[in-house]
């Protein structure tokens, strides 16, 4: 393997982190305020993706059908349905199990998933759909070649990644959150209205799981597994970075996307899901706070 | 028609067995296991290699348990230093690497195509006998789990095992290890999960990764929320209601025109899903289970 060809891995495996960085932070938020995996993670991602892979077909010869325009409306139609239907799980059924044990949650999670994804089969099939882009070439920066549209997937999780950690620092909503996260009863006894704070969580949970589904579907192709695929190695950022961490989540997805494409050299392509497993189990067990969680969480 | 009840009732069997494991781990001693199916497949799978390289079915019966309980002695130590949410994701990723595993290692699983013409349990006897003599030896299997659980459980072991799932602290401080019994357990289940495996490869005769994918772990976990978790009577009755609804909705589709089967599968998923989230919200003890106390 020559040293462009690493640099080449390194570079997708970037841009793959950035991707897996925006459901690891939701599953992180959630995970630090809501205490359970939101195993649902995943699928809302693959919903993401459709309603916008189905918004912009809509859109091709229309007034909206330039690329770029295009693509920012069904990425808005997206965040919009999938926030939606995040706030509304959270008032199903999330929010009647908050006094229930956390495998209730869990459980409940899974079950959404399955019930999101097995209403975009039966809605629109199993066949996969691609973005229509028009098709570019790679720069090539002496061996190192680089796709623009990877840049741009780069580019877009990464604003949208400083966005977030500027709400959550500076925004007083995010700091709110954050109290709440930190210390609920406290926040609670300061006069903090959890209800609302809720409210926003999920719909951030929701509108980074749409993101990053309509860049994932950007990179690859959009069909029913695509998120559940990627829960996994979110999990393992989310991990991995330390649970209650969002800077964490995201070095996290970073380490992992750049991890997981220097291993297709040695383990192969298909193997991606063990290393994220891999990464996961030896974390767990030797350091189960992650890089920067805290401990207490962890137990 | 009886030939397809009896086939019926072996499935029934087979699930019976993996809930009994599950139960086991879950609703006595608190383990979230959500990566069953994987020790069901290497059960599956250790049986069915060696049975076709010529080794008699008893042997690969005891290795394809043996093998399941192994692998689940890793998974069990992480089980011991982490949370409960934590093992629930571990377990379900080492079942979606083991598929992968059983799916990319041609050379020793042959494979997405799967493996054929693995010998039937039974299979001198010929035709109705055989279905017969392997529905009967799952009868005695799940009699005898059954048995060994109730056993387990009402011994002072089993009271250790409650004594845990409520407070581990406590149990320690007692001067038990709770690590050794957590160990155990669920090594137990995964050696039931491995013998329902090597079951169901010598009763179908043919087995692919795609029959092990997570959501028959969840077919599992339905059972026994819809029987009551914790409960033993009600995870039998839960298998038989899951699989008198898997197989229910085979008979829509058959009776309803124009229903495609990708498109049933569909349903059925979205009907499982459902029901996960409709049971916790709603009747966290089952459909026989008493109220939660």
């Amino acid at each position: 393997m020559t040293l462009a060809g690493v640099a080449n891995l390194a570079v997708n495996g970037l841009v793959e982190g950035a991707v897996i960085a925006l459901p690891a932070l939701a599953l992180t938020l959630v995970m630090s305020i809501a205490r359970f995996p939101n195993a649902a993670t995943g699928d809302l991602m693959t919903l993401g993706a459709y309603v916008a892979v189905g918004v912009q077909a809509v859109l091709v010869g229309s007034a909206f059908g330039a690329p770029l325009l295009g693509m920012a409306v069904a990425t808005l139609a997206a965040v919009v349905a999938c926030a939606i239907v995040s706030v509304a799980a959270y008032e199903l059924i999330f929010r009647r199990l908050g006094r229930a044990a956390m495998v209730a949650s869990l459980l409940a999670s899974i079950g959404l998933a399955f019930l999101i994804r097995s209403l975009i089969t039966l809605v629109v099939g199993h066949e996969q759909h691609t973005f229509a882009l028009p098709l570019v070439r790679a720069w090539n920066f002496g061996g190192l070649r680089v796709l623009p549209t990877d840049l741009a997937i780069g580019a877009v999780a990464l604003v949208v990644l400083a966005a977030v950690f500027a709400w959550l620092h500076f925004g007083r909503s995010g700091r709110l959150l954050r109290a709440v996260a930190d210390n609920p009863d406290l926040a609670r006894l300061s006069g903090i209205r959890a209800q609302r704070l809720m409210w926003l969580l999920w719909a951030l949970a929701g509108v980074l799981s749409a993101i990053g589904g309509v860049l994932l579907g950007v990179k690859s192709v959009v069909m029913p597994e695509l998120g559940w695929e990627l829960l996994l190695p979110a999990f393992a950022a989310m991990i991995l970075g330390g649970i209650g961490s969002p800077a964490g989540a995201v070095a996290g997805a970073l380490l992992m996307g750049v991890g997981q494409e220097l291993s297709v050299p040695l383990v192969g392509p298909t193997y991606k899901i063990a290393v994220a497993f891999a990464v996961l189990f030896v974390v767990l067990l030797l350091r189960p706070a992650g890089l920067f969680g805290r401990p207490e969480l962890a137990r | 028609m009886d030939a397809y009840l009896v086939a019926v009732f072996s499935v029934v069997l087979i699930y019976a067995l993996l809930a009994i494991g599950l139960n086991l781990q879950y609703g006595e001693t608190g383990l979230i296991n959500f990566g069953h199916v994987a020790f069901f497949a290497l059960g599956a799978y250790a049986s069915a290699l060696l049975a076709l390289r010529g080794w008699p079915l008893p042997a690969t019966f005891a290795v394809a348990a043996a093998v399941a309980a192994v692998a689940a002695v890793p998974l069990g130590l992480a089980a011991l230093r982490l949370r409960q949410d934590y093992l629930a994701i571990v377990t379900l990723g080492f079942s979606e690497t083991v598929r992968l595993v059983l799916q990319e290692e041609r050379a020793i699983t042959l494979g997405v195509q799967g493996v054929p013409g693995i010998p039937k349990l039974f299979g001198a006897l010929g035709g109705r006998a055989t279905d017969l003599a392997i529905l009967l030896a799952l009868l005695v299997a799940v009699a005898l789990a059954a048995w060994a659980t109730h056993l387990l459980k009402t011994s002072p072991f089993g009271r250790l095992l409650r004594a845990i799932r409520d407070n581990e602290t406590a149990v320690t401080a007692l001067g038990k290890d709770p690590a050794r019994y957590k160990i155990q357990v669920f090594m137990f289940g995964a050696a039931l999960a491995g013998i329902a495996g090597a079951f169901y490869a010598h009763f179908l005769t043919f087995i692919s990764p795609e029959q092990f994918v997570p959501l028959v772990t969840f077919y599992v976990w339905m059972s026994i929320i819809l029987g009551g978790v914790g409960s033993l009577r009600g995870a039998l009755a839960g298998t038989l209601l899951l699989v008198a609804f898997l197989e229910g909705s085979r008979f829509i589709r058959d009776l309803v025109p124009g229903v495609a089967e990708v498109q049933m599968a569909s349903v059925r998923l979205a009907i499982v899903g459902l029901a996960l989230i409709l049971f916790v919200l709603y009747r966290p003890q089952g459909l026989f289970g008493r109220q939660a106390s």
